[in-house]
């Protein structure tokens, strides 16, 4: 279905090829997964199927690309757009109009279907990705799983051969992400539609794949069956670090496997030995009673009672919609509510901005949103003079984090990582005491995130109160000691994270899943387990 | 400018097996207009100017009404309601029809949509007006013919979204049209003169886009028979006289207000505006095109 | 519960309402007759409650009354300071201040008469139902609707305008979200500088997400049925143009109406046809196209003959048939059969059209949030 000969491509003044003599053919009816560390090309992969690599992004492209007996030299996007259907990024990003018929109906009235079969194909395309009572909303208004399925519908209508997704479960929460993997395997099983993801969460997609191609970082690429490539791909989701600690040659794919080659191989696990409560006898670092926020009518929190000890990582789960970002604010004080925040003897609420952030301060969800001057070096001169710090904090602070960006970088060329460390540098020169973080691990891979573990942990050891909201359980199983759960406005469970998370099926990391039950979370912990 | 040559014509028919060591460059199309020919350009060209032939009579209107004439002074502008959405029809047409690709109509699409949300915020405060220095800086970067459709397309979106559809609408779209096809005509410059020219630009055609509405709308606000009013038996330069007195008293604040806002807007955010706009033309811009040069390697 | 999306919100084609509307303001242009311009105001304003939709944007009539009484105050204001003092009944005399002669040796002041009054207030009157009628026709047919059927030469630019209505309520939730990041950095602010450091994370964000845009347009196929332009229809459209502008020129500076009613028709139908072959390089089909039905045609021409009738009136009587009741001397202004006629046109399309029948319209959140960007920027 899609054949890639010798393919290399070299972006206008870049100074390495990003891929290097790719070969390989993917068969029809396959669901492959791209996998590889931010920055390995996995974009550039994805787009050199469609042709938008080098059509639209510029660039030399030398070899061939052959997807659906079509050659993308000869063949512009525009023109692959019945045979690929290509869904970026950002779903949000991409609409053109504003409801969902009118969205999915677009693709049509560009390949001039007629009107008749133009209202049939969208009924159809409805139905397939259950959304058809969605049908005149308006897109703004959608949830972000919604939003993901009307994006897959919209290249759908056209009938293409071959779906490419770029990232899309990755902002999504796992019921959503659940109902979005879902529908693209009906896709690939009913429809017989050969379907390409590039993924960062591989744990939720891992078991559905039927091939896999790493992208070293180097601007190769091997394709394989998933549980070969993993066995040696630098890319560890739970499993395969489990399958390297037991040294087993196949990584094994889902839980259920894993959970059968444990028992069948016999192993037991010596419970991982529960750290002593830490002495709770210090005061707080911030404590909060009663806090309630609403939205006019809407009450998004309500009630929360929460305290945070400094030197403690606490995690924040719960589904999207429930209260958590809106908790956060409020804790910060940029957010008005009703109830009791303190911290130390101030309420962030009534300090002025620049006060409350060195008390109590937050990295928002977007974090680019914070940054606004033209180069790296300007934005930490900036974060000195807001924090009233020294000259030099924020920029040592960045190169402690282990970003060390160039001075004269663009902040918005940076990958997602290096502008989390960088967001994180400019709200820590103000030396808060208690830090929140906001979903930190969006779009972020495997070592991304445990760099962004060892930068917690140090945060911690130096006396900071971290609280992260996240719905990446397994982030939450390696970062955080306490949990707090929440849904609906209102704290439901509080406790350690260990008790919490092997103590629910749906909330439990896959370690827990696969050796329950042994309250094990990590690959880590199941390897001090062993020895 | 460099000439660019999008890569695949409209084709069906097949080229020979190529040798797969071969490669294609990507022209990635540009955000400025595919005038890769001389005669489009002059197409786009004429159609601007028999824009401002256009606009220009039909601003001026009030010179030259005649008493004697079928139609009276409120009718006039309803004459021109009437003519000024063909021009701009014209005008559009020959700009974005088969000129400008995804990536020019997806930006201007966007930067509508800016001074679409920008619009509102300035109502109710005399002069205000936010829009116009987009425009001009747009203008600046991609060239005037994409100044001119963004300055229509801005006041058309916001007239559908805040204000409404009304006669004024084409006599708005027109001159907003006209500032950002002048701000992509201006001369060459860099650094602090062209800032300093960009924000004179935004102080004059601030002037000139409040005069020329107001011109045309002058029976409109005051009627007939005060002293300031238009006056069909009197002599054109008469009745300019009193259409400048008129003006004084009445929107010479509105424009002052204008002027100074684009002036102030330019100077502060040009600079960073202009390197982002430049980033994205540079970044939509590529190598030229060379089809088919084979390696022998 | 009918959202607004494909479904057409009156089955009325939206051309329609607006040919009614602009027929009717050109019939109010052509006389001064309050009780005429009364009538018709009130039977359009009932035509408006009984077939508008319950959008927002369907509100916005008391925006244009609104918009209608302060044009009729600011112009009464003229009148009273500078009026011309024509007329026998004074009804009151403001003290004279001649200005100097550069300022055309204007008198403010001066005896504010009856007739003067009156003349002004007729005119005012002509003015805000003219101004009445675009907000009929805005409250009606929702103007976006009408882009669906725009001509396909100006395809690619009704795309823009999609875009940027589509694009438009995100930027304004990404504006919202840097100046809540603004605070988190210490920065509570308003002001010019701030204002930078608000403006350019959302202009540096809207441009990204152009570029994403246009990569997802590339991909579903845009412009992939598009030639490159027609060749000869740029003159053709050009040509019609000019001959149009030099008709409306003819209309308004010369008595040669005919000749320049003439010229206007011949640009009109040649631009039409300009534009309908510059179309044809475009192979882009409708998704449920909103139908030009009789009903349709009969609301259009409902307002065309309201203006046939009051136009008529006015060139075929001598003596104007009640259309330009004088001021000087005052006389009452009458109502005569022509004139019902007219207000029976404007009310036409009632039994013409279907009523809606929804309660109420899920909320149009463009529309609805960049409005309520000006009570933000008020408070």
């Amino acid at each position: 279905m899609i054949t890639f000969e010798n393919v290399s491509v070299t972006y206008a003044g870049a100074a390495r090829p990003t891929l290097r003599d790719v070969s390989f053919t993917l068969p029809e009816g396959d669901l492959c997964l791209v996998v590889g560390t931010t920055g390995s090309g996995k974009s550039t992969l994805l787009g050199a199927m469609n042709g938008l690599v080098p059509h639209f992004t510029g660039g030399t492209l030398q070899g061939r690309v052959v997807v659906g007996g079509r050659d993308t030299a000869r063949y512009r996007p525009r023109d692959l757009a019945d045979v690929v259907g290509y869904v970026g990024q950002d779903p949000l990003r991409g609409f053109v109009t504003d409801t969902v018929e009118d969205e999915i109906a677009y693709g049509m009235e560009q390949l001039g279907v007629d009107p008749v079969a133009m209202r049939k194909r969208v009924e159809e395309t409805l139905d397939v990705m259950g959304i058809a009572d969605l049908r005149r909303r308006p897109l703004i208004e959608l949830s972000g799983g919604q939003q993901q399925r009307v994006a897959i519908a919209s290249v759908l209508a056209a009938h293409p051969k071959v779906l490419v997704l770029d990232e899309p479960t990755s902002a999504l929460d796992p019921t959503a992400a659940q109902d979005v993997l879902s529908a693209i395997s009906t896709l690939v099983h009913e429809v017989g539609l050969t379907v390409v993801l590039a993924e960062h969460r591989l744990e939720r997609v891992m078991h559905a794949a039927d091939s896999m191609i790493w992208l070293p970082g180097d601007g190769t690429a091997q394709l394989g069956s998933p549980a070969a490539v993993l066995s040696s791909a630098d890319v560890t989701p739970p499993l395969a670090a489990l399958a390297r600690t037991l040294s087993w040659a196949e990584v094994p794919l889902s839980v259920r496997e894993a959970r059968r080659k444990v028992q069948a191989l016999g192993l037991s696990l010596a419970a991982p030995a529960t750290e002593p409560a830490a002495a709770s006898d210090d005061q707080p670092a911030l404590t909060a009673r009663d806090v309630e926020v609403r939205y006019g009518e809407i009450s998004a929190v309500r009630g929360v009672d929460l305290d945070l000890h400094g030197g403690d990582v606490t995690a924040l789960l719960g589904r999207n919609g429930s209260g958590k970002s809106s908790l956060l604010w409020a804790l910060q004080g940029a957010l008005s509510c009703a109830g009791e925040i303190r911290v130390g003897a101030a309420d962030p609420r009534k300090l002025s901005a620049a006060d409350a952030r060195r008390v109590v301060t937050l990295v928002p969800q977007t974090a680019a949103d914070l940054l606004y001057l033209p180069s790296v070096a300007a934005e930490c001169e900036q974060a000195d003079r807001e924090s009233s710090a020294e000259a030099g904090t924020a920029r040592a602070i960045l190169r402690r984090l282990g970003a060390d960006v160039a001075d004269d970088h663009d902040p918005r060329d940076l990958s997602e990582g290096q502008r989390l460390a960088l967001v994180l540098a400019i709200q820590l020169t103000a030396r808060p005491q208690v830090l929140l973080l906001d979903e930190p691990t969006r779009g972020l891979d495997y070592q991304s995130k445990a760099q962004l573990h060892g930068i917690i942990d140090a945060l911690a050891a130096s006396g900071v109160a971290v609280l992260i909201s996240t719905h990446d359980v397994e982030f939450a199983a390696l970062a955080s000691r306490k949990l707090l759960l929440m849904a609906d406005g209102e704290v439901i469970a509080s406790g350690s994270t260990s008790d919490l998370l092997t103590s629910s099926p749906a909330y439990a990391p896959q370690m827990a899943k696969v050796f329950a039950p042994v309250p094990v979370l990590t690959p880590q912990d199941v390897a001090k387990g062993l020895a | 400018m460099t000439n660019v040559r999008s890569l695949n014509a409209p084709t069906d028919d097949f080229a020979p097996e190529r040798d797969p060591r071969s490669r294609i460059i990507g022209s990635g199309s540009p955000i400025r207009e595919q005038s890769s020919s001389r005669a489009s350009t002059g197409r786009v060209s004429a159609a601007l100017i028999v824009a401002m032939v256009v606009g220009a009579v039909a601003f001026s209107w009030p010179l030259f009404l005649s008493h004697t004439s079928a139609m009276s002074a409120a009718q006039a502008p309803i004459v021109f309601a009437v003519v000024l959405p063909l021009v701009l029809a014209v005008v559009l047409t020959e700009l974005t029809g088969g000129r400008m690709d995804a990536k020019a109509l997806a930006m201007l699409g966007v930067l509508a949509a800016v001074g679409t949300i920008l619009r509102p915020l300035s109502a109710g405060t005399a002069g205000f007006e936010l829009i116009f220095f987009l425009m001009i800086l747009a203008g600046r970067v991609f060239g005037p013919g994409f100044g001119f459709a963004l300055g229509s397309i801005t006041l058309f979106t916001s007239a559908l979204i805040t204000s409404g559809v009304g006669p004024w609408l084409p006599f708005q779209m027109l001159s907003a049209g006209f500032v950002g096809l002048f701000a992509g005509l201006l001369p060459k410059a860099s650094g602090r003169i062209e800032i300093g020219l960009l924000a004179a630009y935004g102080m004059v055609s601030a002037f000139a886009y409040g005069w020329l509405m107001d011109f045309s709308f002058w029976p409109f606000a005051i009627g007939d028979g005060t002293q300031l009013s238009f006056n069909p038996d009197a002599s054109p330069l008469e009745n300019l006289h009193r259409f400048v007195l008129f003006n004084l008293a009445t929107s010479m604040g509105w424009n002052l207000g204008r002027a100074l806002t684009n002036a102030v807007l330019i100077t502060l955010l040009g600079v960073p505006l202009l390197r982002l706009l430049r980033r994205a033309a540079r970044q939509a811009n590529f190598v030229p095109v060379s089809l088919g040069s084979t390696l022998a390697e | 519960m009918v959202a607004e999306g494909t479904a057409p919100l009156t089955s009325l084609h939206p051309w329609a309402w607006w040919c009614w509307a602009i027929g009717i303001g050109l019939a109010v242009s052509g006389t001064t007759n309050p009780l005429l311009l009364a009538l018709i105001a009130t039977a359009m304003v009932v035509v408006v409650m009984l077939r508008r939709s319950s959008a927002p944007w369907a509100r916005s009539v008391r925006a244009y009354l609104l918009l209608s009484l302060f044009v009729i105050g600011m112009r009464v204001l003229f009148q009273v300071l500078i009026g011309g003092g024509t007329g026998e009944t004074v009804l009151f005399t403001l003290p004279e201040i001649p200005l100097p002669e550069w300022a055309a040796g204007i008198r403010l002041g001066g005896a504010v008469t009856l007739e003067g009054l009156i003349f002004t207030l007729y005119d005012a009157l002509r003015l805000a139902v003219m101004l009445l009628c675009i907000g009929a026709a805005n409250a009606l047919a929702n103007p976006r609707q009408a882009l669906r059927s725009v001509p396909a030469a100006l395809y690619e630019a009704s795309v823009a305008v999609v875009i940027a209505l589509s694009v438009a309520p995100q930027l304004i939730e990404s504006a919202q979200r840097v100046r809540k990041a603004r605070w988190l950095r210490g920065d509570a602010g308003t002001g010019l500088r701030a204002l930078g450091a608000i403006a350019l994370p959302v202009l540096a964000d809207a441009i990204e997400r152009s570029m994403s845009l246009a990569a997802g347009m590339e991909s579903r196929g845009f412009a992939r049925t598009q030639g490159l332009p027609v060749k000869r229809t740029l003159p053709v459209m050009l040509l019609s143009v000019m001959v149009a502008t030099l008709g409306a020129f003819l209309l308004l500076s010369t008595t040669l109406w005919e000749l320049a009613v003439t010229l206007l028709i011949v640009g009109l139908v040649g631009t039409g046809f300009g534009l309908r072959a510059a179309g044809t390089r475009l192979q882009v089909t409708r998704y449920r196209p909103h139908p030009w039905g009789w009903r349709a045609t009969g609301v259009a021409a409902s307002g065309l003959l309201a203006a046939a009738v009051v136009m008529g009136t006015g060139w075929l009587d001598p003596t104007g048939g009640g259309l330009w009741p004088s001021t000087d001397p005052l006389e009452w202004p009458e109502l005569t059969a022509p004139m019902l006629l007219a207000i029976a046109f404007v009310l036409a399309p009632l039994p013409l059209t279907i009523p809606r029948r929804f309660a109420a319209v899920s909320s149009v959140r463009t529309d609805v949030r960049v409005r309520g960007l000006r009570a933000v920027s008020r408070s």
